[in-house]
């Protein structure tokens, strides 16, 4: 099912009169980190199928899923890696965010741990993933906002500081949730070669896709 | 009359319904999501009354929601109300009245009050047995919390309920009882005409009585004659009722001790013997209510047919106004309400549909084979039919249900008959005894699990509270209240009980059956878990349990390979590797993957075999899916696996077992599983060599002796070699020439062919190096031949163990 809804977006983006053939289609491969239950896989469906689901089943290893969305004249195509939150799942993490190009690392306003944990994950991803990644820390269910923990303020400067893109975000409103995924596709570098020379093998075969003639002439040119 | 459910036709179903009090729409609960509607809340509560046994207590058998948050009771409803008779004999009233008090004891023992007593809820039967009625209102509801109607018929309520000082308390039956035998003993409608409002003032004006309360009764509704006339013991008895202040009033226990009863205390054991006799006989009533609804039966229908649930046009369900903030005016004035009728259903639907059963057929005998036979050739027919349907045959179930209550009754040692019969199929009303039994569970289990400590924090409790609100939700009984608490419970226990282990996501999902299936019987949830994780995911839940993961999808993919070579060429050369998609399948044991209602019907299966079996229900979904697989890149393959589409689970299973059948138990052996009695001469494998699928020597020999048809050897060893001895029949094959990178199976010559036809044959290579046997079996898998494995420890083994099946080819 997901497979039909996805490529009919994908397609009916791609088509738009503006984004003719002429346009550029970029490839990003993009990471959800953070904390179980602070609402990743309910970002994803949002941004992907527009949907909120309240009892949303928790991740065992990690899921995928695309969406695509239209930038001026550019065609972005996210490869959505959502992974597990539970700590123990930690070491399966680097296998999903090697060869990432962004990264959004999620914490729920209404849990000071989800937060430091937050941290941690830019801090290994600083360390770890590609140098170029671009990250976005998002602070969820901002819906909750009477039941706050952690302010907007706190997040902004350590986002500042670490120089991420920051937004307060709710899968159950929708708020944010397209704006943050466009943010990512705005600050991804357009005019360098998707999937970059430093990715392994596994990471860079997630890059790589069926279209790669177009990729290495036409996307990001 | 139908023979085969032995009894008289009293005994029927009561149909009550009511709302649930609504929640304002759009609160929340404290984490931002939906409050839990009170009808799941009463649902998840409720079940527990099914388990409630006593022949003095209707049993509980259904509760149904409905739309609107509409609650529908079901319960077994045997006899004529109290309210129907008039005129009873003292000796008949003491007999009621006795029975009475041992329901209500019954029930308090349980921590349970009626506080819903009344003529219309004491039901009779033409023999005199009193059954209890509607007795779970007010705990289902939670004390009434959970409905905005008031439970309890004021005439009949004790004082102290008005006043609102220890309303639950157990003494409030006592009152309800006194007024209502009271009542009897006056052959007077006590306040008639009285109107409702009036009537709390009645019952509250009691106490500034100056007589006992029963002689002022008896003397406002002008009746003291009948009450001079009473015996002495009588009126003391009604006056321990009666008593305004709850501590001078006595329990239903010490009632019970009341000298009036004393005749039936000593007649007791005799008729206690009886009911012995009584309940081997009888079908039980849950079992008649789950065959009745096969037949056909539905409560909701017939509640509709006597008008008491009537459909309303939507129109007249909109709000009259609605503000801004999501709060609603004027909408659904029936939801206060409880409707105190009751809808008496009688069985005949059953009985129809059983009627030409013999009697004989409720005692299927066990120890002789004959009888299970006779049994046989009834549902033969029907065991062919797919099992949706058979599930919904009432006749079949009848049979299936009677044969497993007995086998159940004698477990464990009926255990292999039990897993006989399992091997046909498990009927869903017993399902939850036979997987236990399954899975060997025995001795004191309520025990054990009442030992272990289910309250102490620990650093997994976050991680469990998120967990629990996400897992299998769609179910009302897994969603509600009670639900979340139990399936916390077992996880805790779990957790506590198992040191070495860790909590991971996922173990909800796998205990979630568990609890679904044995929802009031906890500690048998909990033996079931412990039992199933040592068998099918031993260390699985270590703390480091990435070898032991690694190992399984290894073997997945190895298991794929020679089941079907093309589609596990094709998954490698895409790289899509099982770590990506399998990992949720395999540790929740595709409990994360499936709706329980598959999940229940695979592990009907799965318990049934070793912990390899999982491998091969991964390849048969992989099977389902595999022309979408075979025709995609990476991306749409993931894709398909992150939104699994729809299985069919009864293919899937029967693929699984016919792969099963078809696999060598040392092609799929771990180093990890717990069974290791078969790795008896099982060596470590050269590095490199551990990516192929191989055979140990002792099934080798086996398929040999036992199914030769089936085996086709390939020799790999020079010709020199070959000539000297090989196994009869062999193909020689030389290694060196071989063209590894021509993956073309006619490359290597005439003799090949039967490799390139092979249908149902296992392809065992032997050769001298454990390194070119790799090489070989992986050449030959490329060129997509079915089923080819390498011998462990190839020709040598061969020589060492069996050097007499080494012969000249010629
Ligand atoms: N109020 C509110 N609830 C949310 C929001 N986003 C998610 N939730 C709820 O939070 C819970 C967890 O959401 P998930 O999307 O499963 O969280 P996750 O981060 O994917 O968790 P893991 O898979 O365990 O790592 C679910 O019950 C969601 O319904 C939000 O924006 N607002
Ligand atoms: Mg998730």
């Amino acid at each position: 099912m997901v497979v039909i809804m996805v490529t009919m977006a994908s397609r009916s983006t791609a088509q738009r009169p503006n984004g003719s053939t002429q346009g550029k289609i970029c490839q990003f491969k993009l990471v959800l980190l953070g904390e179980s239950a602070v609402g990743k896989s309910s970002l994803v469906l949002r941004f992907v199928k527009g949907q909120f689901h309240e009892y949303q089943e928790s991740t065992i290893g990690a899921a995928f899923l695309t969406q695509t969305v239209c930038l001026d004249d550019t065609t972005v195509k996210f490869e959505i890696w959502d992974t597990a939150g539970q700590e123990r799942y930690h070491s399966l993490a680097p296998m999903y965010y090697r060869g990432a190009q962004a990264a959004i690392v999620v914490y729920d306003i209404t849990n000071q741990d989800t937060f430091v944990r937050a941290t941690t994950w830019v801090k290994e991803l600083q360390r770890q993933a590609s140098p170029n990644i671009v990250i976005a820390l998002a602070g969820n269910k901002s819906d909750l906002g009477n039941k706050r923990v952690v302010e907007f303020d706190e997040a902004q400067t350590y986002a500042d500081e670490n120089g991420l893109l920051f937004m307060e975000t709710s899968a159950k409103t929708a708020m944010n949730v397209n704006d943050i995924f466009l943010a990512i596709a705005k600050k991804l570098p357009k005019n360098e070669q998707t999937g970059s020379a430093g990715t392994s093998g596994q990471g860079r075969r997630l890059v790589e896709v069926e279209g790669q003639k177009t990729t290495t002439s036409n996307c990001c040119k | 009359m139908c023979p085969a459910l032995l009894e008289d036709d009293e005994r029927c179903l009561g149909g009550t319904t009511f709302f649930a009090r609504s929640h304002p729409v759009e609160l929340c609960g404290s984490n931002g999501l939906p409050l839990t509607p009170n009808s799941i809340t009463i649902y998840g509560r409720s079940q527990f009354l099914k388990t409630i046994e006593h022949s003095n207590l209707s049993t509980y058998l259904d509760i149904i929601r409905s739309k609107h948050e509409r609650i529908v009771v079901v319960a077994e409803y045997s006899g004529e109300p109290l309210s129907n008779r008039n005129n009873l004999s003292l000796e008949t009233v003491k007999k009621i009245l006795y029975q009475c008090l041992l329901g209500l004891c019954h029930i308090n023992k349980l921590g349970l009050v009626h506080r819903h007593l009344s003529p219309d809820n004491i039901l009779i039967t033409k023999d005199e047995n009193v059954k209890l009625y509607n007795y779970g209102l007010y705990y289902m509801t939670d004390s009434g919390r959970n409905v905005s109607f008031p439970i309890g018929y004021p005439k009949y309520l004790a004082p102290e309920v008005f006043l609102g000082n220890n309303p639950n308390g157990v003494k409030v039956d006592s009152w309800s009882l006194g007024m209502i035998i009271a009542e009897c003993l006056l052959k007077q409608n006590i306040w008639s005409g009285v109107k409702l409002a009036q009537c709390l003032r009645k019952v509250l004006s009691l106490i500034n009585s100056e007589t006992t309360i029963f002689e002022r009764i008896a003397r406002e509704n002008n009746c003291l004659k009948t009450y001079e006339a009473l015996p002495e013991v009588v009126k003391d008895f009604i006056d321990s009722c009666l008593q305004i202040y709850p501590s001078k009033r006595k329990t239903p226990e010490e009632l019970l001790q009341h000298t009036l009863f004393e005749e039936f205390l000593k007649k007791d054991l005799v008729s206690k013997e009886q009911k012995i006799y009584n309940s081997v006989t009888a079908r039980k009533m849950d079992e008649l209510y789950y065959l009745w609804q096969l037949a056909g039966g539905d409560i909701t229908m017939e509640l509709k047919k006597q008008g008491l649930i009537r459909s309303r046009p939507p129109i007249l369900s909109v709000p009259n106004l609605v503000v801004l903030l999501g709060q609603i005016f004027g909408r659904r004035d029936m939801a206060g309400l409880l409707d105190l009728r009751v809808v008496k259903v009688p069985l005949d639907t059953l009985r129809q549909r059983l009627c030409h059963i013999p009697f004989t057929a409720n005692y299927p005998r066990l120890m002789n084979g004959t009888h299970i036979q006779a049994q046989d050739n009834l549902t033969r027919a029907a065991s062919q039919l797919p099992l949706i349907i058979r599930e919904r045959d009432t006749e079949y179930q009848f049979y299936r249900i009677v044969l497993y209550e007995r086998l159940l009754q004698g477990y464990p040692i009926t255990r292999d008959a039990i897993i006989r019969e399992a091997h046909k199929d498990i009927p869903p009303l017993v399902r939850g005894r036979v997987w236990a039994a399954l899975l060997n569970v025995s001795g004191d289990i309520e025990r054990r699990y009442q030992m272990i400590d289910k309250e102490t924090p620990t650093h997994t409790d976050r991680q469990i509270e998120v967990d629990i609100p996400r897992c299998h939700q769609y179910s009302e009984l897994l969603s509600s209240g009670a639900g979340h608490q139990r399936l916390q419970r077992l996880l805790k226990a779990w957790v506590r009980d198992n040191p070495n282990y860790v909590y991971w996501q996922g173990l909800d999902s796998l205990t979630a059956p568990f609890l679904f299936l044995n929802f009031d019987n906890e500690a048998r949830a909990f033996a079931c878990i412990s039992a199933f994780i040592p068998k099918y995911l031993h260390k699985f839940f270590l703390k480091d349990n990435s070898a032991v993961i690694q190992e399984y999808l290894g073997k997945f993919s190895q298991t794929i390979a020679f089941h079907d070579p093309q589609l596990a060429n094709h998954l490698k050369s895409i790289n899509f590797v099982p770590e990506l998609f399998a990992i949720p399948w395999f540790l929740t044991m595709f409990s994360h993957v499936f709706p329980l209602h598959k999940i229940l019907h695979l592990w009907d299966k799965l318990l049934l075999g070793d912990s390899s079996f999982p491998l091969l229900v991964g390849l048969a979904i992989l099977r389902q899916l595999r022309d979408s697989l075979l025709t995609s890149g990476f991306n749409e393959c993931i894709l398909l696996f992150s939104d699994l589409p729809e299985i069919d689970i009864e293919l899937c299973v029967k693929d699984s077992m016919a792969m099963y059948y078809k696999t060598p138990a040392s092609i799929t052996y771990r180093s990890h599983q717990l069974d290791q009695s078969k790795a008896t001469n099982w060596i470590d494998p050269e590095p490199g060599t551990e990516k192929m699928p191989r055979i140990s020597i002792k099934d080798f020999m086996n398929l040999l002796q036992n199914s030769k048809q089936n085996v086709i050897v390939v020799d790999l060893r020079n010709n020199i070699q070959f000539e000297r001895g090989a196994v009869l029949g062999s193909i020689n094959i030389p290694f060196t020439s071989v063209q590894l990178s021509h993956t073309d199976i006619m490359s290597l010559g005439p003799h090949a062919e039967p490799l390139a036809n092979n249908r149902d044959s296992i392809v065992v290579i032997i050769g001298q190096h454990d390194q070119n046997n790799a090489l070989f079996t992986e050449f030959l898998i490329s060129c997509r031949v079915l089923r080819v494995c390498s011998l462990e420890g190839g020709i040598y083994a061969l020589r060492s163990t069996a050097p007499h099946i080494l012969v000249p080819p010629r």
